[in-house]
Protein backbone atom coordinates (compact mmCIF):
# COMPACT_ATOMS: atom_id res chain seq x y z
CA UNK A 1 0.00 0.00 0.00
CA UNK A 2 1.22 3.16 -0.21
CA UNK A 3 1.44 6.26 1.32
CA UNK A 4 -1.74 7.97 0.19
CA UNK A 5 -3.83 4.59 0.24
CA UNK A 6 -3.17 4.10 3.38
CA UNK A 7 -3.84 7.55 4.46
CA UNK A 8 -7.19 7.26 2.62
CA UNK A 9 -7.50 3.88 4.19
CA UNK A 10 -7.07 5.31 7.96
CA UNK A 11 -9.37 8.24 7.57
CA UNK A 12 -12.03 5.80 6.36
CA UNK A 13 -10.71 3.66 9.52
CA UNK A 14 -11.61 6.55 11.86
CA UNK A 15 -15.19 7.72 10.13
CA UNK A 16 -16.56 3.97 10.33
CA UNK A 17 -15.00 3.22 13.78
CA UNK A 18 -16.50 6.63 15.34
CA UNK A 19 -19.76 6.73 13.15
CA UNK A 20 -20.62 2.48 13.62
CA UNK A 21 -20.17 3.58 17.25
CA UNK A 22 -22.47 6.12 17.48
CA UNK A 23 -25.52 4.38 15.73
CA UNK A 24 -24.32 1.00 17.82
CA UNK A 25 -24.67 2.87 21.11
CA UNK A 26 -28.21 5.29 19.62
CA UNK A 27 -29.83 1.32 19.04
CA UNK A 28 -28.30 -0.47 22.25
CA UNK A 29 -27.01 2.44 25.02
CA UNK A 30 -24.87 0.21 26.36
CA UNK A 31 -22.04 2.23 28.16
CA UNK A 32 -19.31 -0.27 26.15
CA UNK A 33 -20.68 0.68 22.00
CA UNK A 34 -20.44 4.37 23.34
CA UNK A 35 -18.31 6.42 21.19
CA UNK A 36 -16.36 8.00 23.40
CA UNK A 37 -15.13 4.28 24.61
CA UNK A 38 -15.72 2.24 21.66
CA UNK A 39 -14.36 3.97 18.61
CA UNK A 40 -10.91 5.81 19.98
CA UNK A 41 -10.49 1.60 21.18
CA UNK A 42 -11.53 0.17 17.80
CA UNK A 43 -9.38 2.58 16.17
CA UNK A 44 -6.10 2.00 18.09
CA UNK A 45 -6.30 -1.57 18.04
CA UNK A 46 -6.53 -1.66 14.64
CA UNK A 47 -3.74 0.60 14.15
CA UNK A 48 -1.52 -1.21 16.92
CA UNK A 49 -2.13 -4.19 15.08
CA UNK A 50 -0.93 -3.04 11.40
CA UNK A 51 1.51 -1.23 13.03
CA UNK A 52 0.29 1.69 10.43
CA UNK A 53 3.09 4.55 11.21
CA UNK A 54 2.11 7.67 12.42
CA UNK A 55 2.79 9.66 9.81
CA UNK A 56 0.64 7.67 7.20
CA UNK A 57 -2.30 7.79 9.92
CA UNK A 58 -2.30 11.17 9.96
CA UNK A 59 -1.79 11.93 6.27
CA UNK A 60 -5.93 12.49 6.06
CA UNK A 61 -7.11 12.05 9.49
CA UNK A 62 -5.01 15.55 10.29
CA UNK A 63 -8.19 17.56 8.29
CA UNK A 64 -10.14 16.07 10.85
CA UNK A 65 -8.43 17.24 14.25
CA UNK A 66 -7.87 20.68 12.19
CA UNK A 67 -11.97 20.99 12.77
CA UNK A 68 -11.48 20.94 16.48
CA UNK A 69 -10.80 24.89 15.96
CA UNK A 70 -13.98 25.90 14.22
CA UNK A 71 -15.84 23.24 16.61
CA UNK A 72 -14.30 25.57 19.70
CA UNK A 73 -15.75 28.83 17.97
CA UNK A 74 -19.43 26.65 17.66
CA UNK A 75 -19.42 27.04 21.25
CA UNK A 76 -20.71 30.63 21.24
CA UNK A 77 -23.76 29.86 19.73
CA UNK A 78 -24.97 27.64 22.62
CA UNK A 79 -23.98 30.47 25.13
CA UNK A 80 -26.32 32.80 22.90
CA UNK A 81 -28.77 29.90 23.52
CA UNK A 82 -28.92 29.93 27.24
CA UNK A 83 -28.21 33.54 27.89
CA UNK A 84 -31.34 33.90 30.11
CA UNK A 85 -30.27 30.86 32.54
CA UNK A 86 -26.51 32.72 32.51
CA UNK A 87 -28.41 35.83 33.45
CA UNK A 88 -30.37 33.97 36.09
CA UNK A 89 -27.81 32.36 38.26
CA UNK A 90 -24.87 34.46 37.60
CA UNK A 91 -22.88 34.25 41.03
CA UNK A 92 -23.42 30.49 40.97
CA UNK A 93 -22.31 30.11 37.47
CA UNK A 94 -19.67 32.11 38.12
CA UNK A 95 -18.20 30.72 41.58
CA UNK A 96 -18.98 26.92 39.57
CA UNK A 97 -16.77 27.70 37.09
CA UNK A 98 -13.66 29.05 39.23
CA UNK A 99 -14.32 26.54 41.59
CA UNK A 100 -14.42 23.99 39.10
CA UNK A 101 -10.95 24.88 37.61
CA UNK A 102 -9.34 25.19 39.98
CA UNK A 103 -10.42 21.86 41.65
CA UNK A 104 -9.61 20.45 38.44
CA UNK A 105 -5.77 21.91 37.90
CA UNK A 106 -5.51 21.44 41.80
CA UNK A 107 -6.31 18.17 41.87
CA UNK A 108 -4.01 16.91 38.82
CA UNK A 109 -1.37 19.30 40.54
CA UNK A 110 -1.94 17.69 44.05
CA UNK A 111 -1.57 13.36 42.62
CA UNK A 112 1.55 14.36 39.94
CA UNK A 113 3.27 15.95 43.07
CA UNK A 114 2.91 12.55 45.51
CA UNK A 115 3.46 10.46 42.40
CA UNK A 116 7.17 9.33 40.42
CA UNK A 117 5.47 10.19 36.44
CA UNK A 118 7.75 11.23 34.21
CA UNK A 119 7.45 14.73 33.18
CA UNK A 120 5.99 14.62 29.80
CA UNK A 121 2.81 12.80 31.68
CA UNK A 122 2.18 14.56 34.30
CA UNK A 123 2.46 17.87 32.65
CA UNK A 124 -0.02 16.65 29.97
CA UNK A 125 -2.40 15.82 33.11
CA UNK A 126 -2.84 19.40 34.52
CA UNK A 127 -5.21 20.48 31.52
CA UNK A 128 -7.03 17.43 31.73
CA UNK A 129 -10.40 18.31 32.84
CA UNK A 130 -10.81 20.95 30.10
CA UNK A 131 -12.97 19.83 26.41
CA UNK A 132 -10.19 18.53 24.10
CA UNK A 133 -9.75 21.81 22.30
CA UNK A 134 -8.83 23.94 24.92
CA UNK A 135 -6.44 21.14 26.45
CA UNK A 136 -5.16 20.91 23.30
CA UNK A 137 -4.50 24.89 23.19
CA UNK A 138 -3.37 25.07 27.21
CA UNK A 139 -0.96 22.16 27.39
CA UNK A 140 1.94 23.59 25.94
CA UNK A 141 1.85 26.00 28.57
CA UNK A 142 2.63 23.06 31.09
CA UNK A 143 4.72 21.59 29.06
CA UNK A 144 2.48 18.89 27.93
CA UNK A 145 1.91 16.65 24.48
CA UNK A 146 -1.21 17.20 22.69
CA UNK A 147 -1.10 13.27 21.72
CA UNK A 148 -1.05 12.65 25.72
CA UNK A 149 -2.82 15.22 26.62
CA UNK A 150 -5.85 14.17 24.38
CA UNK A 151 -6.11 10.56 25.76
CA UNK A 152 -6.26 11.60 29.51
CA UNK A 153 -8.60 14.11 29.06
CA UNK A 154 -10.73 11.57 27.05
CA UNK A 155 -9.92 9.64 30.21
CA UNK A 156 -11.22 11.53 32.52
CA UNK A 157 -14.12 11.96 30.46
CA UNK A 158 -15.19 8.36 30.64
CA UNK A 159 -14.01 7.79 34.15
CA UNK A 160 -16.26 10.95 35.43
CA UNK A 161 -19.01 9.53 33.39
CA UNK A 162 -19.01 6.66 34.84
CA UNK A 163 -18.22 7.84 38.50
CA UNK A 164 -20.61 10.61 38.60
CA UNK A 165 -23.88 8.87 39.77
CA UNK A 166 -22.61 6.27 42.68
CA UNK A 167 -20.75 10.06 43.82
CA UNK A 168 -23.43 12.18 43.76
CA UNK A 169 -25.87 9.00 45.46
CA UNK A 170 -23.14 8.97 48.55
CA UNK A 171 -22.74 12.38 48.73
CA UNK A 172 -26.79 13.18 48.59
CA UNK A 173 -25.98 15.61 45.69
CA UNK A 174 -30.15 16.33 44.57
CA UNK A 175 -29.71 19.74 42.55
CA UNK A 176 -30.01 19.65 38.71
CA UNK A 177 -27.34 22.92 39.02
CA UNK A 178 -25.07 21.05 41.09
CA UNK A 179 -24.60 17.47 39.37
CA UNK A 180 -24.79 19.61 35.89
CA UNK A 181 -21.74 21.89 36.61
CA UNK A 182 -19.75 19.04 38.57
CA UNK A 183 -20.44 16.96 35.12
CA UNK A 184 -19.18 19.72 33.06
CA UNK A 185 -16.32 20.94 35.34
CA UNK A 186 -14.77 17.35 36.01
CA UNK A 187 -15.49 15.23 32.77
CA UNK A 188 -16.52 18.15 29.87
CA UNK A 189 -17.83 16.72 26.77
CA UNK A 190 -18.20 12.69 28.33
CA UNK A 191 -19.63 14.91 31.34
CA UNK A 192 -22.52 17.05 29.17
CA UNK A 193 -23.40 13.75 27.51
CA UNK A 194 -23.92 11.95 30.82
CA UNK A 195 -25.55 15.02 31.99
CA UNK A 196 -27.71 15.22 29.36
CA UNK A 197 -29.09 11.27 30.25
CA UNK A 198 -30.11 12.53 33.83
CA UNK A 199 -31.82 15.76 32.07
CA UNK A 200 -31.51 18.62 29.95
CA UNK A 201 -31.28 21.12 32.35
CA UNK A 202 -28.34 19.03 34.34
CA UNK A 203 -27.24 19.24 30.20
CA UNK A 204 -27.25 22.70 29.18
CA UNK A 205 -25.74 23.91 32.82
CA UNK A 206 -22.93 21.00 32.21
CA UNK A 207 -22.24 22.05 28.48
CA UNK A 208 -21.73 25.77 29.11
CA UNK A 209 -19.37 25.11 32.59
CA UNK A 210 -17.33 23.19 30.13
CA UNK A 211 -16.80 25.58 27.78
CA UNK A 212 -16.19 28.51 30.92
CA UNK A 213 -13.92 26.34 32.37
CA UNK A 214 -11.97 25.63 28.81
CA UNK A 215 -12.07 29.07 27.58
CA UNK A 216 -10.56 30.30 31.71
CA UNK A 217 -8.28 27.68 31.07
CA UNK A 218 -6.70 28.71 27.75
CA UNK A 219 -6.71 31.93 29.05
CA UNK A 220 -4.91 31.14 32.31
CA UNK A 221 -2.67 28.78 31.55
CA UNK A 222 0.32 30.44 31.31
CA UNK A 223 -0.27 32.01 34.53
CA UNK A 224 -0.96 28.87 36.10
CA UNK A 225 1.96 27.34 34.94
CA UNK A 226 4.06 29.88 35.80
CA UNK A 227 2.65 29.42 39.73
CA UNK A 228 2.92 25.33 39.60
CA UNK A 229 6.38 25.08 38.03
CA UNK B 1 -38.27 22.45 18.31
CA UNK B 2 -40.38 20.76 15.41
CA UNK B 3 -40.26 16.53 15.81
CA UNK B 4 -41.80 15.24 12.67
CA UNK B 5 -42.72 11.58 12.79
CA UNK B 6 -42.67 10.96 9.01
CA UNK B 7 -39.35 10.97 7.47
CA UNK B 8 -38.12 13.91 5.58
CA UNK B 9 -38.11 14.03 1.79
CA UNK B 10 -35.17 13.53 0.03
CA UNK B 11 -35.53 16.72 -1.57
CA UNK B 12 -35.89 18.44 2.33
CA UNK B 13 -33.17 16.00 3.60
CA UNK B 14 -30.58 17.55 0.97
CA UNK B 15 -31.15 21.57 1.63
CA UNK B 16 -31.04 20.59 5.19
CA UNK B 17 -27.41 18.47 4.32
CA UNK B 18 -26.38 21.83 2.10
CA UNK B 19 -27.29 24.24 5.08
CA UNK B 20 -25.22 22.21 7.23
CA UNK B 21 -22.03 22.03 4.84
CA UNK B 22 -21.94 25.48 3.97
CA UNK B 23 -22.21 26.86 7.70
CA UNK B 24 -19.60 24.38 8.43
CA UNK B 25 -17.51 25.91 5.59
CA UNK B 26 -17.94 29.01 6.62
CA UNK B 27 -17.26 28.29 10.33
CA UNK B 28 -14.07 27.26 9.00
CA UNK B 29 -13.08 30.38 6.87
CA UNK B 30 -13.81 31.87 9.78
CA UNK B 31 -11.96 29.97 12.16
CA UNK B 32 -8.66 30.01 9.93
CA UNK B 33 -9.40 34.04 9.68
CA UNK B 34 -8.93 34.36 13.15
CA UNK B 35 -6.14 32.18 13.34
CA UNK B 36 -4.05 34.45 10.78
CA UNK B 37 -4.96 37.82 13.16
CA UNK B 38 -3.92 35.20 16.49
CA UNK B 39 -0.61 34.69 14.55
CA UNK B 40 0.07 38.44 12.94
CA UNK B 41 -0.95 40.49 16.31
CA UNK B 42 1.33 37.65 18.46
CA UNK B 43 -1.81 37.05 20.71
CA UNK B 44 -1.41 34.92 23.86
CA UNK B 45 -5.05 33.81 23.23
CA UNK B 46 -5.53 31.37 20.52
CA UNK B 47 -7.19 32.24 17.38
CA UNK B 48 -10.30 29.26 18.03
CA UNK B 49 -11.03 31.63 21.98
CA UNK B 50 -10.98 34.64 19.86
CA UNK B 51 -13.06 33.83 17.08
CA UNK B 52 -15.53 32.21 19.82
CA UNK B 53 -16.12 36.13 21.66
CA UNK B 54 -16.11 37.19 18.48
CA UNK B 55 -19.16 35.23 17.48
CA UNK B 56 -21.02 35.66 21.28
CA UNK B 57 -20.24 39.48 19.90
CA UNK B 58 -21.98 39.35 16.95
CA UNK B 59 -25.38 37.15 17.98
CA UNK B 60 -25.57 39.52 21.01
CA UNK B 61 -25.80 42.33 18.72
CA UNK B 62 -27.70 40.55 16.48
CA UNK B 63 -25.17 41.17 13.43
CA UNK B 64 -25.44 37.70 12.93
CA UNK B 65 -28.50 35.87 13.00
CA UNK B 66 -28.52 32.76 15.39
CA UNK B 67 -30.35 30.58 12.19
CA UNK B 68 -27.48 31.27 10.04
CA UNK B 69 -24.64 29.39 12.29
CA UNK B 70 -26.66 27.12 14.06
CA UNK B 71 -27.06 23.78 12.61
CA UNK B 72 -23.29 24.16 11.93
CA UNK B 73 -22.59 24.97 15.15
CA UNK B 74 -24.67 21.87 16.34
CA UNK B 75 -22.98 19.30 14.27
CA UNK B 76 -19.17 19.94 15.19
CA UNK B 77 -20.01 20.46 18.49
CA UNK B 78 -22.10 16.25 18.20
CA UNK B 79 -19.57 15.33 16.35
CA UNK B 80 -16.50 16.82 18.92
CA UNK B 81 -15.12 13.29 19.62
CA UNK B 82 -14.70 12.48 15.97
CA UNK B 83 -12.24 14.93 15.68
CA UNK B 84 -9.74 14.57 18.81
CA UNK B 85 -9.53 10.31 17.89
CA UNK B 86 -6.29 10.95 15.52
CA UNK B 87 -4.56 13.22 18.58
CA UNK B 88 -6.23 10.34 20.77
CA UNK B 89 -4.38 8.03 18.16
CA UNK B 90 -1.15 9.23 18.79
CA UNK B 91 -0.60 8.11 22.25
CA UNK B 92 0.61 4.73 20.55
CA UNK B 93 4.13 6.90 20.61
CA UNK B 94 3.75 7.22 24.21
CA UNK B 95 2.65 3.27 24.71
CA UNK B 96 6.05 2.50 26.37
CA UNK B 97 5.15 5.22 29.53
CA UNK B 98 1.81 4.33 29.45
CA UNK B 99 2.10 0.33 30.40
CA UNK B 100 4.92 1.47 32.78
CA UNK B 101 2.62 4.02 34.67
CA UNK B 102 -0.78 2.55 33.73
CA UNK B 103 -1.91 1.79 37.29
CA UNK B 104 -0.26 5.00 38.55
CA UNK B 105 -1.48 6.98 36.41
CA UNK B 106 -5.14 5.51 36.44
CA UNK B 107 -5.71 5.49 40.52
CA UNK B 108 -4.36 8.93 40.63
CA UNK B 109 -6.50 10.11 38.02
CA UNK B 110 -9.62 8.23 39.91
CA UNK B 111 -8.77 10.40 43.29
CA UNK B 112 -8.64 13.46 41.04
CA UNK B 113 -11.44 13.59 39.44
CA UNK B 114 -13.61 12.59 42.47
CA UNK B 115 -12.39 15.54 44.19
CA UNK B 116 -13.31 17.74 41.45
CA UNK B 117 -16.74 15.83 41.19
CA UNK B 118 -17.65 16.37 44.73
CA UNK B 119 -16.38 19.48 45.18
CA UNK B 120 -17.71 21.56 42.40
CA UNK B 121 -21.20 19.48 43.50
CA UNK B 122 -20.99 20.58 47.07
CA UNK B 123 -19.94 24.35 46.39
CA UNK B 124 -22.54 24.91 43.63
CA UNK B 125 -25.48 23.13 45.89
CA UNK B 126 -24.89 25.36 48.88
CA UNK B 127 -24.42 28.72 46.66
CA UNK B 128 -27.25 27.70 44.12
CA UNK B 129 -29.97 27.43 47.37
CA UNK B 130 -28.39 30.82 48.42
CA UNK B 131 -29.37 32.27 44.81
CA UNK B 132 -32.38 31.53 44.67
CA UNK B 133 -33.67 32.57 47.87
CA UNK B 134 -31.85 35.83 47.45
CA UNK B 135 -33.19 35.94 43.90
CA UNK B 136 -36.99 34.50 45.13
CA UNK B 137 -36.46 37.58 48.06
CA UNK B 138 -35.87 40.22 45.53
CA UNK B 139 -38.56 39.64 43.55
CA UNK B 140 -41.06 39.76 46.61
CA UNK B 141 -39.73 42.60 47.33
CA UNK B 142 -40.06 44.18 43.97
CA UNK B 143 -43.69 42.82 44.40
CA UNK B 144 -44.57 45.24 47.80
Amino acid sequence: MNISGLGIFCLLLTLAGYYSSKILYRRHRKVWFAPIIAAPVVILAVVASLHIPLAGYFTYTHWLAALLAPATIAFAVPIYRERNLIKQYPITLTVGVVVGLLLGLGSSWLVTYFTAMPAELSNSLMVRSVSTPFAIEATPAFGGVPGLTAMLVLLTGVMGMLICEPLFKVAKIKSSVAKGMALGASAHGAGAAKATEIGRQEGVIASLTMIFTGVAMVILAPTFAALIH
Amino acid sequence: MTTTLTKPTPSVRIKNSTIKFTQVCLFCIFSWACHIVAIKLNSPIPGSVIGLAVLLILLSMKLVPEKMVNNGATWLISDLLLFFIPPVVSVIKYQDILEHFGTVLLSSMLIASTIVLLGTAFTVDRLFKFEHQYRAKKQLQGAI
